[in-house]
């Protein structure tokens, strides 16, 4: 070869070399990096073990009722410590292959029990013991929610009773809890660090946000149903996050826990924030850790600082709603949170009324998805039906909303959808045909097409033809009303909803300011503003940035310094 | 007569709770306490709030003969990083006179503190003092036992573990000593990863003065594994070997054992 060829070719290979070095830069300036605050408390040096054991219950470990449940959830653990792990051990070059496919072999052969760790990562362990500490402890409320939901001898009641009991155990025993408050994530996100780990390790932030996905979906998979039901729930839920969620390279975001269990994130918004704010926490030190142009002590702060962020410490006295920064968008103290969703703080660039979704596009909370109605809340919140399809879960109003938008929607769908009392969900498996199906034999389902206006009262579903009779006292006049067994309601289609309003949002997708007029679609596929089907193609000017303590019809107090409390406004809609 | 009954009662009792396994109900198969199987402790406690118990059983082979032993322990983490224990070692064993006879042993009582986790370069350290209540047979006096023990990382996963014992003998008769000195390094290593996380090899060479004046040393070589069987449960095996030890060495000793946290 002549020497000029190859020098061509050498200078050609460092161009390119260049070029793919700098689409992947994730360098940051060390002097553009956030100082400490000033008297930060003790234990967020401390150099004890701190381990704690479980609450003590007759619940604890019965996630095992639904193995595969359990086991997808200990190789979460696993393939978490080992990206650590890789990370402080000079391993992150090959983290996108080798640490990549080694995750992955545990995710397809889950391991039998639950595995330490610190087993798995003593290095990191070593490096950052408290961040362990803050990991593990509320990676134990995780485990012991999920225990009670999969529990057999609870009632509803008491399940809902021992889960607050378990936020209790879980704030009072240490003083690294996470903050039960909403924050505001597109603050916690605009770190000079943010985005880091994503852009560097796609395939890997992918697992991560697919255990987060895990994380959050069980809870509605599980909630208020038998086991039967859940363990039916957990096939469809685990081959979606099997095939699907676990590989997905193209959210804009980490999966919120209200976007794929809003009914639990409505009863425990406490819990639902925290899981939210301790899955930034894993964000925020991904990113630190995989920013070039720090040094490791800087690193150290960085992790120790985004700690403090998230505490529970940090924001003593704060209230939910509070701390609008409309200069800003979004500060550390912004505790405002989504209309008629007190389980989710303020995201990128969207409104307490309205938030942004992959897929679905701008829509309101409150409302339900299929008819724009406001959803029952308060005590009757119970009363509101859920649709997982997609990835996503959708609140409901009817046993008709949450079929025909099932009917809408791609793959295999769960409807839940409420019968008499609090504690019988009548759980409908839709197939990847769009057939339906149902585990609860005998029930009986009222159609009586309307508005919607009116259709929490014209589309039911009961237990049993008493049960029906007992509600029609108080509702004369559905008593000749004809009631469907269930292979006749599957075979309706509904009209489109009369009341059904499009939401506009303020822009078109908050997180692709680079792609104005396209849309990142489930797959990765991008569609043009005129083919989605729910998105406003037009900025919605009227819409102003109002905090939620002025705006919605849900109150909610928290006290961090006592024992948990909340007070919602409960009226029937 | 009766209260032999008892004690081979509950000797019996322990040995076959120690090899009843409940799958579907463990101490952390990482989580090392001293005869389970081996002889040395590492330095973590149980966690706060945290019961344990553990049962295990043991074959020996001393100069003749051969012993049986048992042993049950109770742990409780009475605090953050401090837990208190009971155990007590019940064994069938010949005697100097060469009959084989029943022996509930001495009840110990022990409390355990870890001062630190392992960080940077700094291994974890924790201290663990026992005292044994003369309750078995020819047994006198109340005797202590101070245990230091440091664990820290070497190669990736693997652990060793120091134990510096002094073992004090307030009932030591004509020949024994008062004080006997000891000193274990313990390894540990899991087994399996990256596609299994359920199971530790563990290993140890260690020494003590023996507790006759007149003879060696005590050298013990071990070897074991903990394998986690349940969520909540271990289930442990063993082989020591005394190298030297005089009229006190036990050339072969097989032992198993059951953990169960609650």
């Amino acid at each position: 070869m002549k020497p000029q060829k190859v020098a061509f070719a050498i200078i050609a290979s460092l161009a390119i070399s260049c070029g793919i070095a700098q689409a992947q830069s994730t360098l940051v300036e060390s002097t553009s990096l956030p100082e400490l605050p000033a008297n930060l408390p003790s234990w967020l040096d401390n150099k004890n073990t701190n381990h704690l054991f479980h609450k003590r219950g007759k619940h604890n470990f019965d996630v095992y009722n639904i193995a595969p449940l359990a086991r997808d959830l200990n190789a979460v653990a696993v393939g978490h410590a080992m990206a650590y792990e890789d990370l402080v051990t000079g391993k992150a070059s090959t983290l996108e292959s080798k640490t990549f496919n080694r995750i992955n072999g545990v995710l397809e052969n889950p391991p039998k029990f639950m595995p330490d760790e610190a087993f798995i990562s003593p290095t990191f362990g070593r490096k950052y013991g408290v961040l362990e500490q803050v990991f593990d402890w509320t990676h134990v409320l995780h485990a012991q929610t999920v225990d009670v939901l999969a529990n057999t001898s609870l009632s509803e009641a008491q399940k809902d009773k021992e889960i607050e009991a378990l936020w209790d155990y879980y704030f009072q025993s240490v003083p690294y809890a996470i903050t039960p408050l909403p924050m505001s994530m597109e603050y916690l996100d605009s770190q000079p660090y943010s985005g880091a780990f994503r852009k560097k390790y796609p395939k890997v932030n992918g697992l991560f946000w697919g255990y987060h996905w895990l994380q959050g979906s069980m809870y509605d998979a599980l909630y208020g149903l038998n086991l039967q039901q859940q363990k039916q729930s957990y096939e469809i839920i685990g081959r979606r996050y099997h095939k699907t969620e676990l590989y997905k390279t193209d959210r804009p975001f980490m999966p919120m826990f209200a976007e794929t269990s809003p009914k639990f994130a409505i009863r425990f918004p406490k819990i639902a924030n925290a899981f939210d704010n301790l899955h930034m926490l894993h964000d925020m030190v991904n990113d630190i850790l995989s920013t070039d142009g720090i040094s490791e002590a800087q690193k150290e702060q960085q992790i120790k600082r985004a700690i403090w962020l998230v505490s529970a410490q940090a924001h003593q006295g704060e209230t939910p709603g509070e701390g609008a920064d409309k200069t800003t968008g979004g500060s550390l103290h912004d505790h405002r949170y989504m209309e008629g969703m007190p389980g989710m703080g303020m995201m990128k660039g969207m409104t307490p009324e309205l938030m942004w979704m992959p897929v679905m596009g701008w829509m309101n909370m409150s409302e339900c998805h299929h008819c724009s109605m406001p959803l029952p809340k308060g005590e009757n919140a119970w009363r509101t039906s859920t649709l997982s399809a997609e990835g996503w879960t959708m609140q409901v109003r009817c046993a008709l909303c949450a079929r025909d938008m099932s009917s809408e929607t791609k793959g295999e769908s769960i409807l839940r959808i409420p019968l008499e009392t609090p504690d019988k969900t009548l759980v409908v498996f839709s197939d990847e045909q769009g057939n339906l199906s149902t585990s609860t034999p005998g029930v009986l389902l009222l159609e009586e097409p309307g508005s919607h206006a009116k259709c929490n009262e014209w589309s039911r579903a009961f237990s049993s033809r008493e049960a029906f009779n007992n509600w029609v006292k108080e509702n004369p006049k559905y008593a000749d009303a004809k009631l469907l067994t269930f292979a006749q309601w599957a075979d309706l289609q509904g009209d489109k909803p009369d009341t059904y309003e499009k939401p506009q949002g303020p822009s078109n997708n908050p997180y692709d300011h680079a792609k104005s007029g396209t849309h990142i679609m489930d797959g990765g596929e991008e569609m043009n503003d005129a083919d989605m089907p729910e998105t406003a193609s037009e900025p919605a000017a009227e819409i102003e940035e109002t905090p939620n303590a002025e705006s919605t019809e849900t109150e909610q107090t928290f006290d961090e310094s006592t024992e948990a409390e909340q007070t919602f406004e409960e009226e029937t809609p | 007569m009766k209260k032999s009954l008892f004690q081979k009662s509950l000797f019996l009792l322990c040995v076959f709770a120690s090899l009843r396994l409940n799958p579907a109900v463990a101490v952390d198969h990482n989580n090392l306490d001293a005869g389970r199987p081996l002889e040395f402790d590492d330095a973590s406690s149980v966690a706060f709030r945290e019961q344990a118990i553990e049962f295990g059983a043991a074959v020996s082979k001393p100069k003749s003969g051969v012993n049986f032993e048992g042993s049950a322990e109770y742990l409780y983490g009475f605090a953050k990083n401090s837990h208190l224990s009971v155990d007590f070692d019940p064994r069938f064993a010949r005697e100097e006179s060469g009959a084989r006879r029943f022996d509930s042993g001495d009840i110990g009582i022990g409390v355990f503190h870890n001062f630190n986790r392992e960080y940077g370069s700094t291994p974890a350290f924790a201290l663990r003092a026992d005292a044994y209540l003369p309750t078995g047979r020819d047994s006198s006096g109340v005797d202590f036992r101070l245990r230091a023990i440091a664990t820290k990382h070497i190669f990736a996963r693997s652990q060793l573990h120091l134990n510096l014992d002094l073992n004090v003998n307030n009932g030591a008769h004509d020949g024994e000593r008062q004080t006997q000195p000891g000193i274990i390094l313990g390894y540990s290593q899991p087994l399996g990863y990256p596609s299994r996380f359920d199971r530790t090899l563990v290993a140890q060479i260690g020494y003590r003065a023996n507790e006759l004046q007149s003879e060696n040393g005590v050298t013990t070589v071990g070897v074991g594994m903990r394998q986690q069987v349940g969520v909540q449960s271990v289930f442990d095996v063993g082989v020591l070997s005394d190298l030297t030890g005089g009229s006190s060495r036990e050339k072969l000793k097989i032992v198993a054992g059951y953990s169960r946290q609650f």
